[in-house]
């Protein structure tokens, strides 16, 4: 550990001042390495950025920046959008929105609809955010469904499915404890948590014997 | 022969700093595998490339870990630094020569056969599974966006629109083609996975049809001759929060499915119908959709 020792006047300062652009002016956060080379650093950025650069036009024999083929292992064409899916077009991201760039050579009536779409994009106010907090996420499974977020080990992994519906036990047990706070019995209580506790347990167990190969586990956002 | 391809696909002219009109494509001549670069200009200020498409470019490469066979495969990211104002971002894509519109449009009368529809469907579904699994929503499923190899393997494309869903997000209105949007989009209540459901069950009808089910030309008729076809929903079931009304739309005689896609099959019907409910929160899963009966037919 470094040995770093805040005089007192310091630490006076530390905690009149304590919000956390202000800890820059204090003596201990000054130049702890040294001035910083600003251009050099720039310098540095830039070669590196150079470097990936070069890399991705070795792997693909292509020059991104001027969109150039070079020799290599792929053999190169351009060919006309209208030869192609319309997804492969170049398109431009304005904010949140995206446009295709090129009209395809036949003109489609839905391409005249995303054009409406963009004329009429700031008609419809963005709404609140509480408001989106009873979307149908929370509410989504219907009765005696499972929430397709918990099913990712079967659609990831190809495994049969396992009616181990967790969700929608989670679910009831956060809803039972809602109730049985109001009613407070203690005892109730202990109960409950004993359940919600063995409840957990075979969740886990369940968990683990489907969950053969690891996969990604993503973090899950549980609206209540 | 390689410097001869480097000299043949020398620019003659660059119009505007894009290369309009054209896509590269290109041949792997060690695999015989086709790419294809999708380029997208993303305007820039002092602190880069905005959060949203450094979050969607990392939500692109982490579903790529699970190369699953329904999702067009990305194969790189370049970005690279047009001007200060802009950044040129281009994906590197598996090339499908064709999607769901031309193949379609180049199907032989009369039209696609009951079990390819189906083996279409099914490939469909599995994709907006995982996508929906992996908390994606696409909002903006459409013919064009579901590319068909020439093996008829089904691959879904262009999450320009899909992100990771949060609470937090400011969803637009507009996010889906119009004769593919839910009613929920429409009427711009709150919504989720569903409304790639909805889509589906247009896709679903027009594989019959060839031709789509709902075209509206504004959100109003398009929600009419939605509910020419499903009927009025009732009132109590009409979403509280919008500004439309169930009575905005007059009394409806509804006709059934079967009269708008004729050649479809009792359980495809049934299967159909799930996908178009009005309610999103009663209409069928990806998932569910998977367990149908239609999927169990001969």
């Amino acid at each position: 550990m470094s040995n770093v020792q805040l005089s007192n006047s310091t630490l006076e300062r530390l905690a009149a001042r304590r919000t956390f652009p202000l800890h820059a002016r204090t003596s201990a956060c000054r130049n702890l390495f040294g001035p910083v080379d600003h251009e050099e650093l720039n310098r540095e950025m830039k070669m590196q950025l150079r470097e990936i650069s070069d890399r991705d036009q070795r792997r693909w024999n292509f020059n991104f920046e001027t969109d150039t083929p070079l020799s290599g292992d792929y053999e190169w064409e351009e060919t006309p959008t209208d030869s192609t899916p319309v997804f492969y077009q170049e398109s431009v991201q304005t904010g949140r929105n995206r446009v295709a760039v090129s009209v395809p050579a036949k003109v489609k009536p839905c391409s005249d609809m995303a054009s409406r779409d963009c004329a009429t994009q700031d008609v419809p106010a963005p709404r609140p955010v509480d408001d989106r907090l009873s979307t149908p996420e929370a509410t989504l499974p219907r009765s005696g469904e499972l929430n397709q977020e918990n099913c990712s080990d079967r659609l990831n992994s190809g495994k049969p499915k396992r009616k181990a519906a967790v969700c929608a036990r989670r679910k009831r047990t956060s809803t039972t404890e809602l109730t049985t706070t109001t009613t407070t019995h203690i005892t109730d209580f202990y109960m409950k948590r004993k359940r919600m506790s063995e409840a957990k347990q075979s969740e886990n167990s369940s968990q683990n014997s489907t969950l053969a190969i690891p996969v990604e586990q993503t973090p899950r956002k549980r609206i209540r | 022969m390689a410097q001869e391809a480097a000299t043949q696909y020398e620019r003659v002219a660059e119009i505007g700093g894009g290369a309009y009109g054209t896509v590269y494509k290109a041949r792997d001549r060690l695999s015989g595998q086709f790419v294809a670069l999708k380029s997208v200009r993303v305007q820039t200020d002092q602190d880069g490339l905005p959060l949203s498409t450094v979050r969607e470019v990392a939500l692109l490469k982490r579903l790529e870990q699970f190369d699953h066979p329904n999702v067009v495969k990305l194969m790189d990211v370049c970005a690279t630094l047009r001007t200060d104002q802009e950044t040129k971002v281009t994906l590197v894509f598996e090339h499908v020569d064709q999607d769901l519109k031309t193949y379609l449009e180049k199907a032989p009368s009369p039209g696609l056969p009951a079990s390819q529809i189906q083996d279409l469907m099914r490939q469909l579904l599995c994709g907006l599974a995982f996508l929906h699994s992996n908390c994606i929503v696409h909002r903006d499923l459409k013919p064009e966006n579901i590319l068909v190899t020439s093996r008829g393997q089904v691959k879904l494309a262009d999450f320009g629109l899909a992100r990771i869903y949060s609470c937090h997000m400011a969803l637009t209105p507009v996010v889906v083609t119009l004769w593919y949007r839910a009613p929920e989009v429409l009427l711009q209540s709150s919504y989720a996975t569903p409304v790639d459901i909805w889509s589906t069950g247009c896709i679903f009808a027009e594989m019959f049809r060839r031709k789509p089910l709902f075209r509206g030309e504004s959100e109003v008729d398009q929600l009419g001759k939605i509910f020419e076809v499903i009927g009025l929903p009732a009132e109590e079931d009409w979403p509280a929060d919008v500004t439309l009304s169930q009575r905005n739309f007059g009394p409806l005689s509804h006709r059934p499915i079967t009269d708008f896609v004729p050649e479809i099959s009792h359980q495809g019907a049934d299967l159909l119908l799930e996908m178009l409910t009005f309610d999103p929160l009663r209409r069928i899963s990806a998932l569910n959709a998977l367990d149908h009966l239609y999927f169990q037919e001969g």
